[in-house]
Order: C-alpha cells, then structure tokens, then sequence
C-alpha cells in the first residue's frame, strides 16, 4: 500500500469574461486501487466579486490517498460559475487536472471550456445569460464522448498543490 | 574583588508542555545585596548553594521574631496560582471593612486562619494570581514607552482575552456551523473574534523590597517574575528561568539604593520513567492501531512488475492549441509504442479525439482550451539480451484539425513528440506544420470549400514506418508552419530495478544506465530460472530411478 497526500489550495480563477466567480470542484479516482483515506471529495468556493484584478478563492485541498496500483491516479475537476446580480448562475467552464505525480510543490493552471450550443443559444446567453451545460459531470475528466461536443474555450483555473507520496519507491516506482 | 556574573537578557522565554498547568512548580530565591555587604559577596556557586540550603533546613520563624540576617534572603518553591499573602495584603484584608469582593472575603478568610496558626511561609516573595486585580490593572495600565499613553482600542480588546475565557466556550462551534457570516455582529462577537484568541492565565511572581521592619508599602513591591499559559499549553516566562546562567538583579530607587539578586529555577516533579515509558507505549499502541485500520481498508500488497520489465505510466492531458489559422480546432492523438520490446495491456486507449473548440484570443495568439484527459501504461521487456541497439521509446503523434460552418474539417497541422524518458512532470509543446500547395487558387479553394492535403500516414511526420532504407528524404513536399499543441504529461517508472531506490533529485541517472541495470535483473533471473529447471530435471531424475538405488540406506542393506 503506498500512500498519497494532496494539500493545496485553489487559488483563484482568471481569463473569465464573467466576474462574480465561483467554483466547484471534485476528486475523481479512476480504477479499483485508490481510496480516499480523509480528506473531502468535493468542494465549493464562496463566490468572489473583485473589484480590481482577479478573483481569488484560496479554498483549500487536503486529500489523503491509499492505493495498491498506479491505475487510476486521482483527478481534479472543476465546474466554474459566475453569478449575476439577479443571483442567478451561469456556466463559465469546465476544466480538469491530473494530480501531478511527482513529490513537491506544483503551480497548476488547468484551462477550461464550455459547451456552446446552437447559434441561439449564444444569441439567448449573450443577452439574457443561462446556456447550455453538461448532462452528466464525467465528460469532465474523461474523454470518452468528447468528440461529440463543441465547446468555446474559458478562462483559466489556478492551483498550487503540494504532493507528499509514501513508500512509492519500495514498490519500485520512480516518480 | 572577583566580578559577578549577573544574568542581563530579561527577555522572556516559551515553553510548550502537554502535560496540566497544575504540575508545574517554581522556587525563587531571593537576596539582598547591600552595599556594606557587597563588599564580602563571595560570587562563587558552592557559597550561595550553601546558604540556600541552610535557608531550606532552617525552621522559619514566626513573622514576628525574624532576625535581620533571615531578612537579607529568602526562597520559596511556588506552585501554580498559589496565592500567598504580602504583608500589604495581610494588613489590608485583617481590616473587614476593605473587603468588598466574594474573593477579598475569601482572602480575609484565609489571612486570618494563617495568622492564628502563625504559618506565613513567605515574607518578602508573594504572589498575584489570575484572579487578583493587580493583574487586571497591570495589563490595563501598563506603559510601554515614557509618553502620556492612552490605551488604545486594541490594548483593551487584548486585555479584555483573559477574562473572556469562561464564557467562550459555547461559541466556538454554533455560531460558524449555522451561518458563515455574521451580518450583524454583536458587541460581544466583535470582542472575541477582532483579536488572538487563546485565553490566556497569568501569574506574577512578587517581591517586597522595602527596607527592614519596613515590609506591606505598595512602592516597594517588583515584579520578580510573569508568568503566562494558555489552553494550549504554551508557558510563556519573563524573565526565563535562571538554570545554569547568573541570578537577576533588581535595583531600588530612592536615595538609598539597594541591589537585589533573584534567581527563578523550574522545579516540577518529572515524570516517572515507568510513566513515561507506559505513555509512550500508549501512544505507539494506537498508532500501530490506526496503520492497522488503515491497511485493513486498502490492503497491503502493491502491484508489482515483472522482473526485468519497466512499465510506463502516463497520465497526460491536451492542454490547448494556439497560433492556427482557422477557428474550431480539435486534436487527434494517438501514441506509438515501438514495434519491439514494447507491449501494452489490452483495453488500453491510446488514441483520443478532442471536443470541438472554439478560440478565443489570448495576447497575439488564438487560443483553443481542451483539457482532455488520457491516461495509459506501457510496459518495456528487455528480451533479446544480444542487441546493442539503444532501446526506442513511444511517441505522441498529433493532428490539428478545424471545422467550418458547414462541418467540414481541414487539416491546420501535424505533429509528433517522443515521451520524455525521465519520470515527472513534463509540458510539453509540440509544434506543428501542414502540407500546403503552392498559388492562390489552392488558398481559395481551402477557404472556400474547405478540404486540402492531408497525409496519408501519419507516421510519415517521424520515420514512416514502411520506410527500410537507410535515407529518409522529404525532398518535394511543400510545408508551412502553423501553431503548436500543448500537451501535460506526468509521467511514473516502476521496475523493480528500482526498486528500494530513494526519490531523490539525482535520481534522474541516465535511463539507458536502469535499462542496463535491470537487464542485468533479468540475467540473473534467467539463471535463476535455469537453476530450478535443472534442479526440477534432478528431482524427476531421481524419482524414475529404481526405488533401492534411489535411497542410500536400501544399497546400505542389500
């Protein structure tokens, strides 16, 4: 059994056409190997409305991870919404990151995009907001049925994650 | 006349201990230097310890009849908020009338019950405790620098941390759980959130320095000692105990100066090594306990390679593709394992087609975001040990393609990586051409109608892997460079070559030294095996030989 240790934070999201930012994110483990010792799975961000710059949402990651295989390496996922001053909430993209898998701190930026619609749809989101999302979250951090969507590309999601990894190298994984 | 070594830094000193506030004891001793004589103070340590000790032995007298020499010094070993008297207090609270609090009639109590028993154990050293309003008014009125000082907002908050203690407790937890912000926060709110939060106990640690027969005069009262602790068990000491450095020293003011030495020495009772050594057992118990829980959740085997074999993980990512012409790209990869040595388990996907991306301009470039995930392993087998040749490793193949309006597809560019051979992270930026032909016409028509040349095969961006002879040539084929596709690959080895190996920054050996290293692994392997075969070979043997001559005792007996 090697171990894995996650703990960052998410530090805020830029390149958006949105303000009023907010954030929900995930952990996906692929396979049957991995299992999340403590930590929380899931998450949301307060929403953050900056005046100048960009939002930030320092909203903390701390995962703890057991795994018997190197299948299913865990995955971070994020929907991104804005939220307008009616209170209401728009999509402002999806976006995904492979925990990296080397010991040490990592300064991630994980792109995003969003599902486009027909031409009246971009007309309707354009002026009185809304659009299209996702039906089933997966498509996020799999690419099984990507082909089949058309997406605008988003902004941008920054994280700083630091890795701690345990008993890797007696099983003979170099990473 | 030798030099005393005086202890100047009065700073103040922290400990952290998890053990009850309540065990820790405290002795100070204190002496008067005077002028007449200092003159014959004998700095050394034996001189001192000796009158200490005779101090200790010594039964006090009554408060009375004290001589003027048992006057000159005194030590006291002091628990933790123990109250002892000064003689101001003695006198003040033997007059019933001065007494207005609960806790002054307590006092008054407790004077009088000393004085018919006639066992004041302390003269000149006393006490203030928690509860004792000198404390309150020392971080109330206390100056920092010699201005006319106002406290301000902060100081009182801060002095208002001590005594909020007790009704602190139920806060903590209702008020966060319930709502996440406090539109209207209260007075009482506000002073316990706007400043530090850990309560705090203090106690100080006094001296009455007034002349002889002179004792209970609230001018000469100094501070000897303060000490703090709060909930987390953080002790906080000014001045640090004295331990091995020289006594403190106090001067008098007036006209008759008087030099005072102290020293303030931890004396708590240590633990019993048998106690120590059960807590320690305690705690390694549920440590153990908890690794237990925690392998009987997830198991403790791993899965392993086989000997000899390197496998290969990827867990990689297209990142986004800039610098294209047209708009709505998406990516075709797929990943080429060489031909030999290399294998990868079946119901691997190691091709993969990305979402439609509409760009958006991001400083001079067009920019596509895809962020698609794929993962894979391969694994390598050193098996022919006779070839020298250097081992190939996989390589990423991409294609950029755009849509138009009409959902026809053109080719924006191709493009090919090898996969770093060092584990990590790695981004990698793969730039991209296009086949393209010459003159205006072919522009239009791509514009237009969409379609244009497109490879046929396309390993042909590399080596094509028809190709046998020993010149690749590319002469005639017209290209232009277009943009380039990100790609994130974090990228784990595992051999048991490694096995054992630390993760360390000169890990990184050149990887054709591991693949020598662990072919040696197979070799080894290989004769291992050949061993057992020829033992298994042995053992067949010996079994279809005639039972009497199979045995040694049967020829023994024959």
């Amino acid at each position: 059994m090697a171990e894995v240790h996650v703990i960052g934070q998410i530090v805020g999201a830029t390149g958006f056409s949105e303000s009023s930012l907010f954030c929900k994110w995930g952990v996906h483990t692929g396979g049957r190997h991995g299992k999340l010792l403590s930590g929380v799975r899931e998450g949301q961000t307060q929403v953050d409305t900056p005046q100048i710059g960009t939002g930030l949402l320092s909203h903390p990651i701390d995962l703890h991870f057991a795994t018997k295989g190197l299948q299913g390496w865990p995955r971070l996922h994020f929907q991104v919404w804005s939220q307008d001053s009616f209170g209401r909430c728009q999509l402002a993209g999806y976006g995904f990151c492979h925990v990296p898998s080397s010991p040490g701190t990592h300064q991630l930026d994980c792109p995003t995009w969003r599902p486009l619609g027909s031409w009246r749809e971009q007309l309707a989101r354009a002026f009185v907001g809304g659009g299209p999302q996702l039906l089933h979250g997966d498509a996020i951090y799999s690419g099984a049925d990507r082909y089949r969507l058309h997406t605008a590309a988003g902004g941008t999601v920054h994280l700083d994650l630091g890795l701690l990894l345990r008993h890797f190298d007696r099983y003979g994984v170099e990473c | 006349m030798a030099e005393t070594v005086w202890n100047t830094d009065t700073g103040e000193a922290v400990y952290r201990s998890r053990d009850p506030v309540r065990n820790l004891r405290l002795r100070v001793h204190l002496q008067r230097i005077t002028s007449s004589n200092f003159l014959h103070y004998q700095p050394a340590a034996q001189d001192g310890k000796d009158l200490i000790d005779l101090a200790t032995f010594r039964p006090h007298p009554t408060a009375s009849g004290h001589r003027p020499d048992e006057d000159e010094e005194e030590e006291l070993v002091i628990g933790w908020q123990e109250k002892l008297f000064s003689q101001f207090e003695v006198d003040l609270y033997q007059n019933e009338a001065a007494c207005q609090s609960p806790l002054d009639q307590q006092y008054r109590q407790d004077i009088l019950k000393l004085e018919d028993s006639g066992r004041r154990k302390n003269r000149r050293i006393f006490t203030y405790t928690d509860c004792d309003r000198f404390t309150n008014l020392e971080e109330h009125c206390r100056k920092m620098t010699t201005a006319k000082e106002v406290p301000s907002f902060l100081v009182e908050r801060m002095a208002n941390v001590r005594r909020r203690r007790q009704d602190r407790r139920g806060m903590e937890g209702g008020i966060l759980k319930s709502r996440i912000v406090n539109w209207e926060p209260s007075e009482d709110f506000i002073k316990s959130q706007h400043v530090i939060n850990t309560p705090l106990q203090t106690m100080y640690i006094m001296a009455d320095l007034g002349p002889y027969g002179k004792l209970g005069y609230k001018n000469y009262e100094h501070v000897l000692c303060t000490l703090k602790v709060d909930s987390n068990g953080v002790i906080t000491v000014k001045p640090d105990f004295t331990g091995l450095k020289g006594p403190y020293r106090i001067e008098t003011e007036g006209e008759k100066q008087e030099l005072w030495k102290y020293t303030v020495d931890n004396v708590s009772s240590l633990a019993q090594p048998e106690e120590e050594e059960r807590e320690q057992r305690v705690f390694k118990d549920l440590y153990g306990r908890h690794k237990e829980y925690l392998s009987s959740l997830v198991g403790t085997d791993f899965e392993m390679t086989v000997p000899g074999a390197l496998r290969l993980f990827v867990n990689g990512e297209v990142v986004s593709a800039q610098g294209y012409e047209y708009d709505n790209l998406y990516v075709h990869f797929f990943v080429e394992l060489p031909t030999t040595n290399w294998s990868s388990p079946e119901a691997q996907q190691l091709s993969g087609i990305t979402q439609t991306c509409a760009t958006k301009s991001l400083g001079m470039d067009k920019v596509a975001y895809f962020s698609y995930p794929f993962s894979f392993e391969a694994s390598f087998l050193h098996e022919d040990e006779s070839a020298e040749a250097l081992p190939k490793w996989p390589v990423l193949y991409c294609e950029v393609l755009s849509l138009d309006f009409w959902q026809r597809y053109r080719v924006e560019g191709y493009g090919a990586v090898v996969l770093p051979a060092t584990p990590g992270s790695h981004t990698l930026t793969v730039p991209t051409w296009r086949p393209m032909e010459l003159g205006t016409v072919a522009e239009l028509r791509r514009f237009f109608i969409g379609g244009s040349l497109e490879l046929e095969d396309l390993s042909y961006v590399r080596v094509p892997g028809t190709f046998k002879g020993e010149r690749l040539s590319r002469f005639g084929l017209r290209t232009e460079t277009t943009g380039s596709v990100t790609f994130r690959l974090h990228c784990l080895q595992q051999s048991r070559a490694f096995h054992g190996v630390q993760c360390s920054p000169e890990k990184d050996a050149e990887w054709l030294d591991r693949l020598g290293g662990f072919s040696q692994q197979s070799s080894i392997h290989n004769v291992l095996e050949a061993f057992r075969r020829a033992r298994r070979r042995m053992q067949e043997a010996r079994e279809s030989l005639p039972q009497d001559l199979g045995s040694p005792s049967g020829t023994m007996v024959s």
